[in-house]
Parts: C-alpha cells; sequence; structure tokens
C-alpha cells in the first residue's frame, strides 16, 4: 500500500510540474502588451497591442494625445478581443450619429465650445444633409400629402428653438403614416442617402454613416485611382474630401418618381470629366478641375444650426462668389486677425501658406475662401484642398461677359461656358 | 524519528476504513485544501483588487490581462470557488447518504451547514465584486430579494446594501463580508469543524467490537494519500484555470446595458427558476429558507442510524433520511436544469 503512494505521489508531482512548466510557456509566449497613456485621458490604455498596425486617424488626432478610447469607447485596459470591444461606440463607428456627442462632442471638441462655427455636431445633425427634410417636403408635396414645400418630417424627429429658419422643429417621418403609395415607396427606396443611412449595396455608394459618411474617405481619390478597400481598415479623418467621396451619394444616379426606385448611372466613366457628374449634367471647366469642397462652404455641407426646408435654402455659392458680377468684384477680406477663422480651416489641411496681411476672396455670407488669394494684378489665384493644384482665374467685371444681373444660377453661366464632353 | 508539524496533526494510526476514498470521497479533505487555495489566490488578488464601482471591474481587468500570471491566480480562485461548492455539497451527500450525521455526530453536522451556508455567501459576495455587466442580474434580484421580506424587509434591505440601491457602500459591504467577516466565520467553523471529527473519533464507523476488521494506517500512510489527493487536485485546478478562463464582462453602468446577463450564479439558478412562480417572499426567500432548515434538521428529525450500519452507503436504518434528501437534491437539480433550458 504504501508504496502504490508513493508512486501515486511521484506520479502526480511529476504532473504538476509538467502542468506548471507548460503554464509558464504558454503564458510567456503571449503578445506582450503595448501601453499607450495619451495625455488628453491621463489613462493606459492596450488598445495599440494589436492595432500598432493602424495609421493614426489625422495629424489633428496625434495618437498619442487622443489615444483611442477618447474616441472610440471600449475596454482600455482589456486584451481579449470581444471583452475590449464590446463597449465601443457606433462599432467600427464612432462618428455615427446616433454616438456622435459622446464620440466628438465636448466643449474642447466638436460641440458646444465657445468659438464661432464649432458646434459642428448640433450643424450635422440638424443640416438637410441629415435630416433629408428637403427631399420627404417636396416628395410629400409633389404626391398631395402636404400643401407647401415647407419641411414638418425628417428622418429624426427634432426641436430646435433657435432655428432661425422659422421651422423650429421637424417630426419623425413615417412612412407608414403617409396616405399616397408613392411617397411609403419613397420611404422604403429612397432613404438611403442622408447621413444616418447605410448606403446601398454597391462599392461605388460604399461610405460610413455620420461624420464619416464624408470626413472618411472611403473612395479612391480619383477614379482611376486605387480600388476601394476593406472599409473596416480604412483609418483616416480628412477636412479634404475628394469629390468621388461627395459621389457616393450626389451624380450616382436618379430616382424615378413613377417607380419610386432609384436608377443608377449606365455610364462606365473612366476619366474625371466624365466621372464628376451624370452624362446629361452641364458644367464649366472649373465645376469639374477643382473639387467639390474647394467652391461648396462648410456651412452648405454641414448647415448652419438652423432647420432647413430644401437644400437651395442653405446652399448659396455660385458662379459670382468667385468671379463677382459686371458691376462688382468678388468680396474679399484682407486678414488683419491671427484669430481669424480662415487660419484655422487652413491649419488643418495647409495646402496654402496664409499669412497675416493677406488678402482672401470671402462668400456673400462672408466664409473664407481661404485657399484663394487675390493677386497683385487684380487676377485670383486658388489651391485644390485636395489634389494641391494651383488654378489662376479672373474676375467677370471689366470682361465682355454678357452676364444678367436677374440671372446668376450656374445654368445661366452654363449657356456659355459648359464644358463640351 | 519524530513526526513533523504536518505529520502531527493527524492522529498517530486511523482506522484503515476511515481512509478509504469510496467511502468518504475525498470530499471533506479536498473542501480543506480548496479553501486553502482560495486563501492563498485571494491573498494574491488583494494586491490589485480596488473596491470600488469606478475601478473594480477595470481593476479585476488588470488582473485578468496585465499582471504577470494574474489570469492564473484570478482563475484559479474561480476556479477553486466553483469546485468547493461541488466538493462541499458531495461532502453533504456522503454524510447524509452514509448515515453519518447520527450522534455524537449532530454538531458537527451543523457546523457543516454552517461552513456550506458561508461558502454559498462567499462566493455570491464574491461573485459581486466583479462589479461588472455581468453581475448586475444577480445583485439586483438578489438584494431585491431581501426587500420582500415583510415588516424587516427595507431595513435589512439598507443594512445590505448601504442605501436605496446597490452602489460604493454595497460593494465596500462586501468586499468587508467577502475578505474579512465570512473568512473569520470560515476559520472558526472549519477549525471547530476538524476538531470534533478528531473528537468524534474521526469519521464515522462502528464501534469497534462490530468492525469488520481492525486494520489502521499510520499517518504518515494519510499524509501520503492526502498529498496525492492535494496534487491530482491542483493539476485539475490548473488545467481548467489554463483553457476556461473566469468569466468577465465590461465594466457595470448606472444605465441598463443591452451587454447585461440576467442569469444567477449556478449555484442560486434553482431559485431563479422558482422565482417565475410568483411571489419573490415566498419562492425567493421562504421556500430556500426552508429547505436550508429542512436540511439541518435531518440529525434531529430522522432516526438515528444503527450503529451497526456505520461506514458504510445506504445504511438501511437511514431510509427515511435518504429519501427526504434525495428528493431535495432532485428537485434543487430539475430546477436547474429547467433554468438552464433556453426560453
Amino acid at each position: 500500500m504504501p508504496v502504490i503512494m508513493r508512486r501515486l505521489i511521484v506520479i502526480a508531482s511529476a504532473l504538476l510540474l509538467v502542468t506548471l512548466i507548460a503554464i509558464a510557456l504558454w503564458i510567456n509566449q503571449r503578445v506582450k502588451p503595448v501601453a499607450l497613456t495619451p495625455s488628453l485621458t491621463g489613462q493606459v490604455e492596450y488598445c495599440l497591442t494589436c492595432h500598432s498596425d493602424l495609421a493614426e486617424i489625422s495629424p489633428s488626432h496625434p495618437v498619442k494625445t487622443y489615444g483611442c478610447v477618447i474616441c472610440h469607447g471600449g475596454e482600455r485596459l482589456a486584451l481579449d478581443a470581444n471583452l475590449a470591444h464590446s463597449t465601443m461606440r457606433g462599432g467600427k463607428n464612432p462618428a455615427d450619429f446616433s454616438v456622435v456627442q459622446a464620440s466628438c462632442g465636448g466643449a474642447d471638441c466638436h460641440s458646444g465650445s465657445p468659438g464661432a462655427y464649432r458646434d459642428h455636431i448640433q450643424c450635422s445633425t440638424t443640416s438637410i444633409q441629415d435630416t433629408y427634410a428637403g427631399a420627404i417636403a417636396l416628395i410629400r408635396y409633389t404626391y398631395g400629402d402636404q400643401l407647401d414645400l415647407t419641411a414638418r418630417l425628417g428622418t429624426r424627429a427634432i426641436d430646435d428653438a433657435q432655428s432661425s429658419t422659422g421651422i423650429t422643429s421637424l417630426g419623425l417621418f413615417d412612412p407608414s403614416q403617409e396616405a399616397s403609395p408613392s411617397v411609403r415607396l419613397f420611404g422604403q427606396n429612397c432613404l438611403s442617402c442622408h447621413l444616418s443611412a447605410q448606403p446601398i449595396e454597391g462599392i461605388q455608394y460604399a461610405r460610413f454613416t455620420g461624420c464619416s459618411a464624408c470626413h472618411t474617405p472611403t473612395q479612391p481619390a480619383a477614379i482611376n485611382g486605387a480600388p476601394v478597400g476593406d472599409l473596416a481598415k480604412i483609418h483616416k479623418l480628412t477636412t479634404a474630401m475628394p469629390y468621388t467621396q461627395c459621389n457616393t451619394c450626389h451624380n450616382r444616379g436618379n430616382y424615378d418618381l413613377r417607380t419610386m426606385t432609384f436608377q443608377p448611372r449606365q455610364d462606365n466613366s473612366a476619366d474625371r470629366l466624365h466621372h464628376y457628374y451624370q452624362p446629361i449634367a452641364e458644367f464649366t471647366k472649373c465645376e469639374y478641375t477643382l473639387e467639390c469642397v474647394d467652391c461648396h462652404t462648410r456651412t452648405e455641407a454641414m448647415g448652419d444650426g438652423s432647420l432647413y426646408s430644401s437644400k437651395f435654402d442653405i446652399e448659396y455659392t455660385q458662379c459670382k462668389t468667385c468671379h463677382g458680377t459686371l458691376t462688382e468684384l468678388p468680396k474679399t477680406r484682407t486678414l488683419t486677425d491671427p484669430n481669424d477663422l480662415a487660419f484655422r480651416m487652413a491649419a488643418i489641411y495647409p495646402v496654402v501658406d496664409l499669412r497675416l496681411g493677406d488678402t482672401i476672396l470671402v462668400t456673400e455670407k462672408g466664409e473664407p475662401i481661404w485657399n484663394s488669394r487675390v493677386l497683385s494684378d487684380g487676377t485670383y489665384a486658388m489651391v485644390g484642398k485636395v489634389t494641391g493644384e494651383s488654378f489662376t482665374f479672373r474676375p467677370v467685371k471689366g470682361t465682355t461677359c454678357k452676364q444678367d444681373p436677374a440671372n446668376q444660377t450656374a445654368s445661366s453661366c452654363h449657356e456659355c461656358h459648359s464644358v463640351q464632353r | 524519528m519524530r513526526p513533523s508539524f504536518f505529520h502531527h496533526l493527524h492522529p498517530p494510526t486511523i482506522p484503515v476504513k476511515q481512509a478509504r476514498f469510496r467511502y468518504t470521497l475525498a470530499a471533506g479533505g479536498l473542501a480543506a485544501f480548496l479553501v486553502f487555495v482560495l486563501f492563498v489566490t485571494g491573498l494574491l488578488e488583494l494586491f490589485y483588487y480596488i473596491p470600488t464601482p469606478d475601478q473594480a471591474a477595470d481593476s479585476i481587468q488588470t488582473i485578468t490581462f496585465l499582471v504577470p500570471y494574474g489570469s492564473l491566480v484570478r482563475n484559479l480562485h474561480y476556479w477553486a470557488a466553483q469546485f468547493l461548492v461541488v466538493v462541499a455539497g458531495i461532502h453533504l451527500i456522503r454524510v447524509v447518504m452514509t448515515g453519518a450525521y447520527s450522534p455524537p455526530r449532530r454538531l458537527n453536522y451543523l457546523l457543516g451547514m454552517g461552513l456550506f451556508v458561508s461558502t454559498l455567501l462567499l462566493d455570491f459576495t464574491g461573485y459581486v465584486l466583479r462589479w461588472d455587466e455581468g453581475i448586475r442580474w444577480a445583485l439586483v434580484a438578489g438584494t431585491n430579494l431581501v426587500k420582500s421580506i415583510p415588516l424587516a424587509g427595507q431595513q435589512i434591505y439598507r443594512m445590505l446594501v448601504g442605501g436605496l440601491e446597490p452602489g460604493p457602500a454595497t460593494l465596500i459591504r462586501f468586499y468587508g463580508w467577502h475578505i474579512f467577516g465570512l473568512m473569520i466565520i470560515v476559520a472558526g467553523l472549519l477549525t471547530w469543524h476538524i476538531f470534533r471529527v478528531r473528537r468524534d473519533g474521526g469519521i464515522a464507523l462502528p464501534p469497534p467490537r462490530l468492525r469488520e476488521t481492525l486494520e489502521r494506517i499510520p499517518r504518515t500512510e494519510l499524509v501520503r494519500r492526502e498529498v496525492a489527493a492535494m496534487l491530482l487536485a491542483s493539476v485539475a485546478l490548473l488545467l481548467l484555470s489554463l483553457f476556461a478562463p473566469a468569466p468577465i464582462a465590461p465594466p457595470m453602468t448606472s444605465a441598463p446595458s443591452a451587454l447585461a446577463v440576467s442569469r444567477a450564479p449556478w449555484f442560486f439558478l434553482w431559485v431563479q427558476q422558482m422565482l417565475k412562480l410568483g411571489s419573490p417572499f415566498l419562492w425567493g426567500v421562504v421556500v430556500p429558507l426552508a429547505v436550508l432548515l429542512a436540511l439541518t434538521l435531518i440529525p434531529y428529525v430522522f432516526p438515528r442510524t444503527s450503529p451497526r450500519e456505520l461506514g458504510r452507503w445506504f445504511p438501511r436504518s437511514g431510509r427515511p433520511a435518504q429519501f427526504f434528501f434525495i428528493l431535495i437534491l432532485v428537485s434543487i437539480l430539475t430546477l436547474t436544469v429547467l433554468a438552464l433550458l433556453p426560453g
């Protein structure tokens, strides 16, 4: 009996020893944690243990300052992927409008800060690009579900007492409550391109939602550039959006108002001239050599914080914004205040070296066209925000242009100046 | 040779049957060993665990992912605790099914029940110390049961939880009970329990004149068997700790979360299942306490086991107690299985 017990003890001891060695080896071959303590939070996080290959999202958000968790949420200490990712905000996209306030907001970030034009979250989430109130009002009006074009419903219910347009609230657009079958179909088929909507299937429509719909370039910068990669691996924010990003929603086809279905454009354009706009569109040279964001301003795209009934109420950049009229030069501003908004915008994506004393073009509402410059000979220069290309152009005043002061929309200019394709 | 300290803790010789695995199932000894493992691993966890709602779950993540061998220590603590409930349960089954509860071991039966209840309370308080989404339901539902007690419910709830709802006071109270209050109780009861085993003449056997054999084994052999059992138990614990990590979840937030688990710890699943029947006070407090009381009274209600039949399984003189116990056991197991079934 004692002999058996002694042998059992020897065997059990050997077993225990082997187990302990196996555990030591197992634990020591595990990945070594990579710590990062971002200066903004002061709290250590270990995301880089697995995500060290991820490119920094933008020069304005250096990882050493921000880290990952301040935007993405998640469990900063966990080295188990499931647990670490379980509390992430908005899954792979913290800029989705459902979580944007927690991810991108805050007084020091993109909401509620005292400086002008800084509350981007409030603006974007009330903008026509997210409420889709314009299209909804137009369709309901067209099919008799409302008697005028004033927006009443949006993709979300919003109360905004501060709104300066007279529209202080939008109800939730619920297609099932609509009388017209066409409006109900519209609700089913045509709500895929507001900022909170998931895009329709197709690589050319691939984009994120919320801020990232525009600010995360998911498309190659030009049509013959690199193919779209894995959306989940794109880790980039930019203010220099190429037109291809805008085209995930715009210029991608038409809605057939009889069947209320989306008809994708059929042309397989291989060059920028043909790809930028649909075949039926008319446009001038600068409209396709520049990027959308070179002319259209932040308030046009992201709204100004008020609720609008139509994109035509918030869109205001026209040819004359940069070229002026026969009788007037375009508006300009000489930068004398170091806190001028132009400097802040130029600093985010520095394609021009803007200095105090420079004179730049400004829009009719006074928004700086910070990538432009008034040259000494009275002409103007503009640097493409995305391409970095330089363009020079002249004012209309003093030319033989047959401009009619009463008709200043692009279509009037297109009568003479459109590009032949 | 004079006996070493460890040999000296044992009687010089014991009847061979008292050390036979198929009689004792080694459950009592293993339980004591698991208490020791829990004490050591718990002591190590104390160095990193932070008992505040803000930091508790984070400190457990630190232990689990960042402290060298921290996950091993935590997994060992977890698995030793689960095993302790199982092993203590087997110990209780053995005692009832062999009729060992009869006088003079009635007092030790009570001490054992005290240890069993303390073990469950230690398990539950330890579970709550995670303070993550995985324990929210059990914490809220478990403490709310106390509220359902007529007249004194609110007062007991406040005493237990330290406020009108679970918060920092709750965590520090559970922490205090877990690492100090219940520990002291277990230490005292365990010492007394083991002392009583010696006083009652070791593990139950018929008196010498009724024994089939008077063969005895020396304490050196007894200690060898204990060491072998501890080594094998250690291997099992280590392997489980390596391959089956202790559960963990994101920190508890003030708002109810979709991540929350709505399930009691496994040893209270039978109570959770009964709660579906209606009145929380009846099914969540009265019935479980009645079951506990019924188990505790077994040595006092049922006839004593005939001395001749001691030291063997299912003695004829213990049949009523055995049937009663199996009834309770099967009910608890059935309720547990029902609770685990989906829907």
